[in-house]
């Protein structure tokens, strides 16, 4: 736990999570249009929601699209001995964790459309009692982890 | 063995029935209540009555196509009145088999019989909720895959004794019951559940006499007020012993080779079988009213759930125990674990400021606004923000760790003091957490997490010293480098 892990995921992470931003960004824009709306047509509400909705709308945008993606990117790392997985993620709170092999009960490999675009998928490690996952790896190098997670974590369970 | 499909006993539509009928009260009560109330008495009984009619002959009906067969390694159940639901369940799965009596079971000489299986589904868990106690003893025989001489009831007691003599037991002592009880939070509940009855009933009072009545407690002197609220919360306090003495009533622990085997109740005679291998850690509870007293309850977490309505989080396994005698209790009964809970490491002192913070956020923020809306009151939110400091510190205080070998020691407070005693093996991950701030004063938070019931349960505890917290990991970490 001294020092981070080594490997880290696949850049094109980075573009993954920022077209999911921008496909999320699109929901306060609808707001805001619908609040410009209502203000020109029913006077229902004054301009200067619209306005403050605007900012909100284009800072969320900004944030969320631009400065996270590349953030989460840098600090995601992650490592497989043959004993144990070993994890580091979370930009204002960073977190490492440690999985043993003989602790794992499965392992799934999850893709989105937005993940398949860029040809990555997710990877999930269950034990008894919590879930970690890895996400944005190419395929490939997702399913030979699960595959070699999964061949590792092949120890008989007896006491779980 | 005769291998065909058994029914239960008939006493099973009963339980069929009162089942039925609990399950739908809740929702019907307040409906009849409401309906009572407007005077409409004859639609109520017309309605209860076709709802009864309508329970019986399900419960009948529920009944007659609920049979069970014992097969030469199995047990075959099949129920369902229109959709028919079949379960097998194999011997080699079965973890513990429970048979558990209450008052309709006694009159009858039945017993509801509890089969559990190893991991946590509990889809093909079983219960039969009445067969003769004979029968019971039979299955218990029959699919007990690894064959014990168990005391399974009161007519086995000289066997009990027999079995008394080779195997560690402890038994619960009436004064102990009675400290237990009058130190339970339970008049409490006791209490909320009086005044959740109380104002459904409210609108049963005709209003005339509800007036008289309060207007005769409004006229009363503060004195008779005062005596009034004291015998009440003595009632409630009675109640709460009263109902502990009934659950716990003749609590008896034994310790066999690979299991824990606990009989208690005084109405209802329960009996259960904690096998060793699922239990995930050992705690000691101490609350806010027992600590100063010396007093703790002990309990086991374990992986699995029972069938039934107790979803208590986690399983007792001595409802009172001096705090001086935790460490011989489990060297007698679990010396798997040990209790020496002399020089855990403790928080550094840099870590007290984000306890008083946590504790004391919310309350110092009502504080503030009350404060800027109606000064006069701003006392009261002040009092409990004081409180919530004073309970931060507390936390503060009682959070410690202790490695010892292959166990972990851990010892926290939300509001009561929890000591947990959790094996190496048992730990499913090992989570370490620092902000920016933490990392500046070289501070960091541990989490870990067992398997309970079918979720886990984390512990976490907040602002270690970061090199603790290594060491804590290079303990944990399975790549031994």
């Amino acid at each position: 736990m001294r020092r981070e892990p080594e490997e880290r995921i696949n850049e094109s992470a980075i573009n993954a999570w920022q077209l999911s931003a921008h496909l999320f960004a699109i929901i306060p824009l609808l707001v805001t249009i619908a609040a410009f709306i209502l203000a020109y047509y029913v006077d229902f509400i004054p301009y200067w929601i619209g306005m403050i909705l605007t900012v909100v709308t284009l800072l969320e945008w900004g944030v969320t699209a631009f400065f996270i993606p590349k953030l989460r990117w840098r600090r995601w790392r992650y490592q497989i001995y043959d004993q144990e997985i070993y994890i580091q993620h979370g930009i204002l709170i960073v977190t490492r964790t440690v999985v043993p092999m003989i602790r794992v009960q499965h392992v799934d490999t999850q893709q989105g459309p937005i993940l398949k675009k860029y040809g990555l998928s997710t990877l999930e490690i269950s034990t008894a009692a919590t879930t970690h996952e890895i996400p944005a790896l190419l395929e490939e190098d997702a399913a030979d982890l699960r595959d070699q997670i999964s061949e590792l974590a092949r120890v008989e369970q007896d006491d779980v | 063995m005769m291998y065909e499909p058994k029914r239960l006993h008939p006493a099973g539509m009963i339980f069929n029935l009162f089942q039925g009928i609990r399950q739908s009260i809740v929702g019907l009560l307040p409906i009849a209540i409401v309906t009572v109330g407007n005077g409409e008495w004859l639609y109520v009984l017309l309605g209860a009555a076709i709802l009864l009619v309508l329970f019986i002959v399900f419960s009948v009906l529920a009944w007659y196509r609920y049979t069970y067969q014992l097969e030469e390694d199995q047990i075959r159940i099949e129920q369902g009145i229109f959709i028919r639901k079949k379960r097998t369940i194999s011997k080699h799965r079965i973890q513990s088999i429970d048979l558990s009596q209450n008052i309709i079971h006694r009159i009858f000489g039945l017993t509801k019989v509890q089969i559990e299986t190893a991991g946590s589904d509990q889809r093909i868990d079983a219960a039969l909720s009445a067969v003769t106690m004979e029968e019971g003893q039979l299955l218990h025989q029959q699919l007990k895959y690894n064959k014990q001489s168990e005391p399974v009831n009161e007519e086995s007691e000289q066997q009990e004794a027999a079995v008394s003599k080779q195997y560690p037991q402890r038994k619960v002592s009436v004064k102990q019951l009675l400290i237990a009880g009058s130190t339970s939070a339970s008049f409490g509940i006791i209490l909320g559940l009086f005044g959740l009855v109380f104002s459904d009933l409210e609108s049963l009072i005709p209003d005339r006499f509800y007036n008289q009545v309060t207007d005769w407690v409004v006229s009363q002197a503060m004195q008779v007020l005062i005596a009034f609220g004291i015998l009440t919360f003595l009632i409630l306090w009675c109640f709460g012993i009263l109902q502990t003495l009934i659950q716990y009533w003749n609590f008896t622990i034994t310790r066999y080779e690979k299991e824990l085997f606990i009989t208690r109740g005084l109405l209802e005679k329960k009996q259960s079988t904690i096998p060793l291998k699922r239990i995930q850690a050992v705690g000691i509870k101490e609350s806010v009213i027992r600590q100063p007293l010396g007093f703790a309850i002990m309990y086991v977490e374990i992986a699995s759930g029972e069938i039934g309505q107790n979803q208590e989080m986690h399983t007792l396994i001595f409802p009172l125990i001096r705090k001086k005698q935790v460490a011989a209790f489990l060297e007698e009964l679990l010396p798997e674990y040990s209790y020496q809970p002399d020089n855990m490491t403790k928080l550094p002192k840099k870590a007290l400021p984000y306890y008083l913070f946590r504790a004391a956020i919310f309350p110092l923020l009502a504080t503030i606004t009350v404060a800027v809306l109606f000064f006069e009151y701003a006392w009261i939110p002040l009092i409990i923000t004081v409180a919530a400091c004073l309970l931060g510190y507390l936390q503060f205080r009682s959070t410690a760790y202790k490695i010892k070998g292959e166990q972990l020691m851990v010892k926290k407070r939300n509001t009561s003091k929890d000591t947990i005693l959790i094996q190496h093996k048992k730990l499913q991950s090992f989570q370490r957490k620092q902000h920016i701030l933490h990392r500046k004063q070289k501070l960091a938070t541990m989490d870990t997490a067992i398997l309970n019931k079918f979720l886990g349960r984390h512990f976490i505890l907040r602002e270690l010293r970061e090199q603790d917290l290594d060491l804590l990991a290079d303990w944990y970490s399975y790549q031994k480098e």
